[in-house]
């Protein structure tokens, strides 16, 4: 179905080949999983394998890729999109369109397919992804999870022979995650296709038994083994003193607050208290109000009930300027949080503005940027960074001010294990000097390497607050099994309700 | 939780101006925006309030942000061109202020214009699915590409200022404060915000172009259509009604 041979591409501009002799079989029915860190040319292999490098990017190409006896880096873009799709990451970057009948159809529109046919493919494909029930929705309202069965249907319906899936779960829950490799391999058999995901999440698709494909620095290799599931390498890379207690003073506190917006409450009567030196690891489903409780933090968002103090504080009565001197702030998408031109202008952009850039901590800065590895990178500007370079870049610059309250929203979005575990590190290393750090993360393995407490949201209510050991135990009695011990045995766990 | 104002926007409904067919309510739009420049009568463009007034009152769209300030506008427009023009009997002096039946007439007209050209406004986008006109656009002889570049903008609008939200509390976590900045680090801090906001729609643009042309757009000069804006009879009359209306200010501007 597909043979690379010598494979080798060279982006416009770039010094070094992102992908390098890459030579692969595929046969039909097929299923891969490319696994390896960030930046070393996974994506790239997608867009090379669906013809889209060829289209869109000005680099240099040697060796052949063959699809179905297409010659992808000489066919139309037209033809080959008939033979493979690609699914990207974010599915609400890819929609183009307004509701789920119109996405899905969209393809088949486009190649003038008549409208009895479309109905009857669309239904098939909906049917197929699980999401039939979608169908006259808005694609706004859908969930994470929906969202990307429907990204998955509008590719399914144009009946390629090849489907990639490039790291489609990134955005998703421990249940949606599950499903959507549920959908993945349901898709597979029913449509007799070739599958090739990629994905940090391996744990989730060792059942299926695939072939594990390694990418790393641009070569690609077919490895004998799985590889390690994502969060046992980042426990492996951790570091000791989570679980502890005993820990400072109260950093934030929130008192029976509830937050709404959009006709709907987020939070609901929702009291609790950080402390200084704590790890807190903040789970919950997609939509259970853990960024609206981070943003309510800061003073972003308003309680309409209750009092939300940092330090004292009361966030209804201080400007968001003066909560923001005490509070650090990490987004999930680093890009959104860049705007220094350079990265050293990046890292003391807070210290700066909050006139607090004394030599002292310059020095302090300085040492932080060596730490992350991105010292003689000072001048560059920080968008040329790669994305766990960015996220470390990220990470320093909301330190820089020296923060009593760290809140980060999903930043381990994304991250291979190596970038992971190393800024979970740093996390905890903050933790023990004494800044309170609440980090939202759907990873059990986290909670029991780095983190003293676990608070666990379900529809805007703390159900669980408790040390790592004992938040085990209530969420299990709760049912919530994908947050429990090993994310390896998540999917094991959800298909028998749980058991052992 | 505090009442909230809805934003204008379309709001779903079964009444007969929503089931009208899209392109006909923005050739109604259309001509009817026009037709109150054309028309030089005050009576007339004051009559058309009471019909649009009557026809907001069957919707019920409940309260639209901007409403008020639409009404209070035209107030205003209007009490202007009343005290200040100057020609016309005197009926009323102030000081420098006069009130003339010239300038009655006048202030009547332009806030009774002003008012209906927004109410007409409000009531096709209230009742106008925007990715119908679109498809309706595109199936009346639109390129499907410059109907789809309309269909992308309403489906990006929401999704850039969600994130510019996002940015800008970014922002003001880093310590930015706009509210106690001088024009010039206002600029900088402008600039800073823009730049995200460029890098995510540069990188948007990339997923939406790969994800279009991976589903075959643009491969051909036409595509089909599995949503069809059909035309009913109620259409029919509509486009009459509006054929008749503009022969009448045809024959009204040819008149004066």
């Amino acid at each position: 179905m597909i043979s690379l041979r010598n494979f080798s591409y060279r982006f416009e501009g770039a010094e070094a080949p992102v992908l390098r002799d890459v030579c692969l079989d595929v046969a039909p029915g097929d299923f891969l999983v490319v696994t390896g860190p960030s930046g070393s040319g996974k994506s790239t292999l997608a867009l090379a394998l669906s013809g889209f490098l060829f289209n869109q990017y000005g680099g240099v190409a040697t060796g052949s890729i063959i699809v179905d006896g297409l010659d992808v880096g000489q066919a139309p873009i037209y033809e080959v999109a008939e033979v493979v799709g690609l699914v990207q990451q974010n599915p609400e970057a890819q929609f183009c369109t307004l509701t789920v009948l119109d996405e899905v159809a969209f393809g088949l529109e486009n190649r003038c397919l008549p409208r009895e046919e479309i109905l009857t493919r669309v239904d098939w494909a909906l049917d197929v992804v699980g999401a039939a029930h979608l169908r006259h929705r808005e694609l706004a309202t859908l969930s994470g999870g929906e969202q990307q069965r429907v990204a998955v249907a509008s590719m399914l319906v144009g009946r390629p022979k090849v489907l990639i899936f490039d790291e489609p779960t990134s955005n998703l829950d421990p249940p949606a995650t599950a499903a959507i490799f549920d959908v993945i391999a349901r898709v597979r058999e029913t449509a007799a296709l070739t599958v090739i995901v990629i994905e940090h999440k391996t744990e989730y698709l060792r059942r299926f038994e695939p072939r594990w494909i390694r990418v790393d620095g641009g070569m690609v290799a077919e490895a004998d083994r799985p590889p390690m599931a994502m969060w046992r390498a980042v426990r492996r890379k951790g570091v000791d003193g989570a679980g502890r207690v005993g820990h400072g003073d109260t950093v934030a506190r929130l008192d029976r607050v509830s937050v709404g917006y959009g006709g709907g409450w987020v939070l609901q009567d929702l009291s609790l208290s950080l402390n200084a030196g704590e790890f807190v690891v903040l789970m919950g489903d997609n939509g259970s109000g853990k960024s609206t409780l981070l943003q309510s933090l800061v003073g972003f968002l308003k309680p309409v009930q209750g009092r939300v103090e940092i330090l004292g504080y009361d966030t209804q009565r201080t400007p968001i300027s003066q909560l923001a001197r005490y509070v650090g702030y990490l987004f999930q998408n680093p890009d959104h949080q860049l705007f220094g031109d350079t990265v050293w202008e990046e890292a003391i952009l807070a210290p700066r503005n909050f006139g607090m850039l004394d030599d002292g901590r310059r020095a302090e800065i300085e040492r932080w940027v060596e730490r992350v590895g991105l010292q003689g990178r000072e001048a560059d500007p920080p968008f040329r960074l790669s994305y766990g370079q960015k996220r470390r870049l990220n990470l320093i610059s909301v330190l820089g001010h020296a923060p009593r309250l760290l809140l980060l929203d999903e930043v381990l979005i994304g991250q291979d294990p190596g970038n992971a575990a190393f800024v979970l590190t740093l996390l905890r290393e903050t933790a023990d000097r004494g800044v309170g750090v609440l980090l939202v993360s759907h990873a059990p393995e986290v909670v029991a390497t780095y983190a003293d407490r676990v608070l666990f949201l379900s529809e805007g209510r703390v159900v669980v607050d408790a040390g790592p050991d004992e938040a085990s135990v209530q969420l299990a009695a709760l049912g919530c099994w994908a947050y429990v011990g090993s994310a390896e045995d998540i999917p094991q766990r959800l298909a028998d309700g749980g058991e052992g | 939780m505090s009442r909230r104002w809805t934003r204008i926007s379309y709001v779903p409904g079964a009444t007969w101006l929503h089931r009208m067919h899209p392109v006909v309510k923005a050739a109604w739009l259309i001509c009817g925006s026009v037709g109150v420049f054309v028309v030089r009568s005050p009576w007339v463009v004051l009559g058309v309030l009471p019909a649009l007034g009557a026809l907001w009152g069957c919707l019920s769209p409940g309260h639209v942000r901007g409403l008020r300030l639409a009404v209070w506008t035209s107030v205003v427009l209007a009490a202007l061109q009343m005290v200040f023009h100057r020609e016309g009997i005197q009926w009323v002096t102030l000081g420098p202020l006069r009130l003339t039946d010239a300038g009655v007439r006048a202030g009547l007209y332009v806030g009774a214009r002003f008012l209906d050209v927004v109410l007409l406004s409000y009531l096709f986008v209230l009742t106008t699915e925007p990715n119908l006109l679109a498809y309706g656009l595109m199936q009346v002889g639109l390129p499907y590409r410059f109907g789809f570049a309309l269909v992308t903008a309403l489906r990006l609008v929401p999704v850039f200022e969600k994130e510019g939200e996002t940015v800008y509390r970014a922002q003001l976590a880093r310590g930015v404060a706009y509210d106690r900045s001088g024009p010039r680090k206002w600029l900088v801090f402008a600039r800073q915000f823009f730049l995200p906001l460029l890098v995510s729609a540069l990188s948007k643009v990339d997923a939406m172009a790969v994800s279009m042309e991976g589903r075959g757009f643009g491969q051909y000069p036409r595509r089909t259509f599995l949503r069809e804006v059909r035309f009913s009879h109620g259409d029919g009359w509509a486009v009459g009604a509006l054929v008749a209306v503009v022969a009448g200010l045809v024959v009204y501007v040819v008149g004066v």
